[in-house]
């Protein structure tokens, strides 16, 4: 049987009374550090939110007590910024937070990179690209230097796209660094057009995944200008290509041709006669009725489908239905036809 | 009384009466603006009042449209119309056009007529101080042929109350809104702003129970009930139009919009938005009430 003396007991209990007092004391700190935060930030928010809307939107003077004091301060304007960013679109507004920003918070968000925790570092690069603090420029290319998560280097990514577009496309050939198409095209959106339209310049060189990231957001952005980029990739090898590039049109909706899209009505891919029979959708029917009752007979269900959506769609569609379904000896595109007839004479 | 010329195929005074008082309430009541003109010979002393009577009568007849409401008055020698859910701006172009045709065919060459024109915004008016007030000032010395003059003593809006309800979450976003609401002047309206942060609040509230009208500028995505379930309940009220409903989204989709509009709101606005805009959104909302 182990022996122990009693004072050896005390001893120990009387340690672990210490440990626990001091762990207790330790919470009690932290938590009053906590709501003191919370109570400034809160203080901060009630008595200059108005007085932040007075200058932000009814060009009020800027007043000095609105300059940050510690970091529950900060974070009180980081909650008045990005309500306004995110809600209210304005150049003005935007313009005087960015100045505001590089003048008195780029001084926090520097001191935020070089933490120690992963969370504030992100945090900080977050707010960089938010509130485009321009001036932290370099010290973003600086915190590059050290080794960052790839989290960061994406956020890096972005900070880059928008204020420093060239380098951002030096970066971003980096063979190194492959990141999905969804993450691509988040990059991409951000990013102006003069400097986006620079993908198509040189499109056979880029990988995969960026090559349909950038057609998609082509689509995404719904320009104009990227209509004759689009048509350009029809003729591209790689069939996937073809379909997003027929995709994206269909997106940006504007049609001023046809010839581009008949040899894709016999394409042995049934999604690129899909997105075909989609385009014509943006054509008079006049036009494309020829092309479209031959994919009202295609083999594929989802074809025929969309080709009799698109008839139907024209003022004189149900008319043409009609018709086909007279003189066609197809059961199954007659089928087809007399099921979307039927179904848009219903929703009248 | 036997120099009085009274058409047979044309309404009375006291026939258009009862009329007048239904048309008067349903100005404030529809926000239809009603205008009377009032018409008489320029010169009263030509020698053939009667045969000028029968001709002016039926060529009035003849130029009005089918809403508006031609009638003599007891005095025979003074026409009135009612021109209906019209400004003053078509009665000025209605005189424009009938004088320019009597004074260019020969067959009205005997004829001159002066016109008043009175815009009638309020229901404060009684149909006699209405006939009294044009008889005189078409009698006042000076009017010459082919005169207009306007009356302006009815053309005064009320100034309609309108409940405005903000629903949105975010504090900070809510205060903008209110601000900016509250500073929005609309002619003829006054805005009574309230706010909520989530649907339920807003729902117990009862405010949007009254017969005000209602505009309701809401979030779709909102806490406890959101905006298209508030959506739902308001539009399937019994008294839905007197509500204008404004949906805020974040989703820039056709889909979602679609979805919304099908639903029943007024306006769908993507954010971020501005607030200008929002703004005179509103404004064109309201300018669309009256004439």
């Amino acid at each position: 049987m182990i022996k122990l003396s009693i004072t050896f007991l005390f001893t120990v209990i009387a340690l672990l009374l210490v440990v626990l007092f001091t762990f207790l004391i330790y919470l009690f700190v932290q938590r009053q550090r906590e709501s003191r935060f919370e109570q400034v930030r809160d203080r901060y928010l009630l008595n200059y939110s108005q007085l932040w809307y007075d200058y932000l939107f009814n060009n009020a003077l800027f007043s000095m007590v609105l300059v940050p004091r510690g970091a529950a301060q900060v974070e009180a304007i980081e909650r008045i910024f990005s309500s306004y960013l995110k809600n209210i679109i304005s150049e003005n507004v935007e313009q005087k937070i960015k100045q505001f920003a590089n003048q008195y918070l780029k001084k926090f968000y520097e001191k935020d990179l070089s933490s120690r925790r992963w969370s504030i570092r992100m945090n900080a690069l977050y707010r960089i690209a938010d509130l485009q603090i321009e001036e932290l420029l370099l010290s973003c290319q600086e915190f590059e230097k050290n080794k960052i998560s790839d989290e960061e280097h994406f956020q890096l990514l972005k900070i880059y796209s928008l204020f420093q577009p060239d380098l951002f496309m030096e970066k971003i050939k980096n063979p190194n660094i492959n990141y999905s198409e969804s993450e691509y095209r988040r990059l991409f959106v951000l990013l102006e057009e003069d400097v986006f339209i620079r993908f198509f310049d040189d499109f056979n060189c880029w990988p995969t995944n960026i090559q349909f990231a950038v057609i998609d957001t082509a689509a995404v952005k719904r320009n104009m200008q990227y209509l004759d980029e689009l048509k350009k990739l029809l003729s591209h090898d790689v069939m996937e290509i073809n379909i997003r590039a027929l995709k994206g049109l269909y997106e940006i909706g504007i049609i001023d041709e046809i010839d581009p899209f008949i040899p894709f009505v016999t394409s042995d891919m049934w999604e690129a006669r899909l997105m075909v029979a989609k385009i014509f959708k943006h054509v008079p029917l006049a036009y494309t009725y020829s092309y479209l009752e031959q994919l009202l007979q295609d083999e594929n269900w989802w074809v025929r489908s969309q080709a009799a959506k698109t008839i139907v769609e024209d003022r004189h569609g149900i008319a043409k239905l009609q018709q086909f379904i007279e003189s066609s000896n197809d059961p199954y595109a007659i089928e087809m036809a007399q099921e979307i007839a039927a179904r848009k004479e219903g929703s009248k | 009384m036997s120099d009085l010329i009274i058409e047979q195929d044309v309404m009375q005074e006291h026939e258009v009466r009862r009329y007048f008082e239904i048309w008067r309430e349903s100005v404030i009541r529809s926000r239809h603006t009603i205008t009377a003109v009032f018409l008489k010979e320029a010169d009263s002393t030509q020698s053939k009042p009667n045969e000028n009577n029968h001709q002016i009568t039926a060529f009035l007849q003849s130029k009005i449209r089918k809403t508006d409401l031609l009638f003599q008055l007891s005095d025979g020698n003074h026409w009135g119309i009612f021109f209906l859910q019209s400004s003053d701006v078509e009665a000025r172009a209605f005189l424009k056009r009938i004088f320019a045709i009597l004074k260019a065919e020969r067959k009205f060459q005997q004829i001159a007529l002066k016109a008043s024109i009175t815009e009638i915004r309020n229901n404060t008016v009684t149909f006699e101080d209405l006939l009294e007030k044009n008889k005189q000032v078409l009698t006042e010395n000076g009017q010459i042929s082919w005169s207009v003059v306007e009356v302006h003593d009815y053309g005064v809006q009320p100034i309609e109350l309108v409940k405005v309800s903000i629903i949105e979450q975010n504090a900070i976003f809510r205060q903008v809104l209110e601000s900016t609401l509250n500073q929005i002047v609309i002619p003829h309206f006054t805005l009574e702003v309230k706010v909520y942060e989530d649907g339920y609040s807003f729902l117990q509230s009862d405010g949007y129970k009254t017969g005000h009208m209602h505009l309701i500028v809401m979030n779709d995505i909102l806490p406890r009930k959101n905006g298209l379930e508030i959506l739902h309940i308001l539009r399937h009220m019994p008294n839905e139009k007197k509500f204008i409903i404004y949906m805020m989204s974040e989703r820039n989709s056709e889909g979602a919009a679609l979805n919304a509009y099908e639903g029943g709101v007024d306006e769908y606005i993507v954010k971020p938005f501005n607030l200008r805009l929002l703004e005179a959104k509103i404004k064109r909302t309201f300018a669309r009430f009256w004439l």
